[in-house]
């Protein structure tokens, strides 16, 4: 076995582009993104293993194992895989339950690195500039969510996949080692949940209309007793008890919907909110 | 506003380029496309009204704005209420805020759609270990792209092609008799619905002293008047800070309990 395969730079590009178009292709809840790892290797089994049937199949088997991962930070677990796969096919002595354990051990911390970052902390920044301006009666508020997230993401899928395929199986120890990421994940939380206090400033919508009468002159709810304690008590009140009942409660969010609605239904009929 | 067959079909293909994992526009696409923000504004587009598309389509987004689905269970579907649920406001010709209590609802339905994909999917899993057990390669790749989103096709685009060819009217005549107090009450819902998208993410962060930092988010804006995007950046300059003052810290404490042990000997 001299002659060494080696997986060329548009091989790598082509599994990348493979697994962002169609990871989620045949999305299940038994195996997930099982056969979307497969897929995105697919040009792979013949060129690593030519003429070998019997690895081939071997090939084919390990990546229909359950996967399921942030797609675009948990590229990086796909980019390992690959270099593990290009040096196994050479030779080097990697079990099959090695790549496994790479893609399951990996595959929770990395969906929890990229939903934090991108789900909790980038989409609603993006989403409230963008539904602040289409709001306003400008149709640009969807390009410019749309565009910059399809950007952002992009790129970030590039680099970790490629990050991951050249540093290989020891790579987790280069991203996740060392105070960065810790510093990078407990950063992304503060700044998750300071937009999110903002965000319930600004669009969770409870004014109350409601005057009471003293003598002649007329005392309002709103501006002359609520505003004057704290401004925007009440959106900051349901949004809290919302937390309430979903983390010390374990209610489902439907349920705590259904009760918003009826707190809704309340407030509004008494006419204490309007 | 009626909406005819072949905008109806064309809303229900806005549909289905948002369920999660048709590959058109990449996966991301199809996370960018479910959003209500965008597919308020394409069926905006459809229905010749783009300007009043876009603004449901905002309200719309409102409960969704920090919403997160992770591991393959979402609660509730975006795509549905931001298609279907600005169609027939649009058709209702309501309020923004109404339209958030049509669309809410139609979310929560919307989760159904999902549970059938995932369930009919797990079907072509089994044919692919067939494949795999032959060595063939070709046909697993078929069975991964073409059956399953003939699949998600046929689940998104049916129901809501119906729903708003048929939905349109009834949906216009509940609003006609509620007009009055009870549509009052139903915008009074859909201006705190919002929370739970942010009650639901402040969970998933789940961090001790986390509120603090939230509510912290919330006074600057209502006494200082300042929009996300500024909240966004101080609050990523300070969290940067102040995260690397505590690693600083940390490592200091090691290091000092190290020196003490070096002393003992």
């Amino acid at each position: 076995m001299n002659n060494k395969i080696t997986l060329s730079k548009k091989d790598v590009l082509k599994a990348f582009w493979k697994w962002t178009f169609f990871s989620h292709a045949n999305y299940n809840y038994e195996r997930l993104q099982a056969s979307g790892v497969l897929f995105s290797m697919s040009h792979l089994p013949k060129k690593l293993y030519p003429g070998d049937e019997k690895a081939q199949k071997a090939f084919m088997q390990r990546h229909m194992q359950f996967y399921n991962t942030e797609p675009h930070f948990g590229g990086i677990i796909n980019g390992m895989v690959l270099s593990m796969e290009e040096a196994k096919a050479n030779g080097a002595d990697i079990p099959d339950d090695a790549i496994n354990s790479v893609k399951t051990g990996l595959m929770g911390p990395f969906a929890g690195i990229g939903d934090t970052l991108w789900q909790g902390t980038l989409q609603p920044i993006l989403l409230a500039v963008g539904i602040s301006i289409a709001s306003a009666g400008n149709m640009l508020g969807a390009a410019v969510f749309g565009i910059s997230e399809a950007i952002i993401m992009l790129m970030l899928a590039y680099i970790m996949y490629m990050r991951g395929y050249k540093t290989g199986k020891d790579g987790v120890q280069v991203i996740l080692g060392g105070g960065k990421m810790k510093q990078l994940m407990a950063a992304a939380s503060i700044m998750g949940a300071t937009v999110l206090g903002s965000l319930t400033a600004s669009y969770v919508k409870a004014q109350s209309t409601m005057s009471i009468p003293l003598g002649q002159a007329h005392l309002s709810l709103q501006t002359d007793i609520l505003d004057k304690l704290f401004k925007g008590m009440i959106p900051l009140g349901i949004t809290l008890l919302a937390l309430y009942l979903l983390k010390n409660r374990q209610m489902k969010s439907t349920t705590v919907m259904g009760i918003l609605a009826i707190i809704g239904i309340i407030l509004g009929v008494t006419g204490i909110l309007g | 506003m009626e909406i005819s067959l072949a905008q109806a079909f064309l809303i229900g293909v806005v549909y289905y380029l948002g369920i999660n994992g048709t590959p058109w526009l990449t996966c991301l696409g199809s996370t960018i496309i479910q959003k209500p923000l965008v597919s308020g504004l394409v069926v905006g587009i459809i229905l010749g009204d783009p300007l009043t598309g876009a603004i449901i389509g905002a309200a719309i987004n409102l409960p969704f704005i920090a919403y997160i689905s992770a591991g393959g269970a979402p609660p509730t579907d975006p795509g549905l209420a931001g298609t279907l649920g600005t169609a027939l406001a649009m058709a209702a010709g309501v309020s923004p805020a109404v339209a958030i209590t049509i669309a809410v609802p139609l979310g929560i339905l919307g989760t159904i759609i999902w549970v059938v994909h995932m369930t009919v999917d797990v079907f072509f899993v089994h044919m692919i270990d067939k494949c795999a057990l032959n060595g063939d390669m070709k046909k697993a790749s078929f069975l991964h792209i073409v059956p399953p989103q003939i699949v998600a096709f046929l689940i998104g685009v049916v129901p809501v092609t119906l729903g708003c060819y048929y939905g349109a009217g009834i949906v216009s005549n509940i609003i006609a008799v509620l007009n009055g107090t009870p549509l009052k009450v139903l915008e009074v819902i859909g201006g705190i619905l919002p929370a739970i998208g942010i009650a639901m993410n402040l969970r998933a962060i789940n961090k001790p002293g986390i509120l603090l930092w939230f509510v912290l988010g919330f006074v600057i804006t209502v006494y200082l008047g300042l929009t996300t995007m500024p909240v966004a950046i101080i609050a990523g300059i300070v969290a940067y800070l102040y995260t690397g003052i505590m690693v600083n810290v940390e490592n200091k404490k090691v290091a000092v309990s190290s020196a003490d042990d070096n002393d003992d000997f």
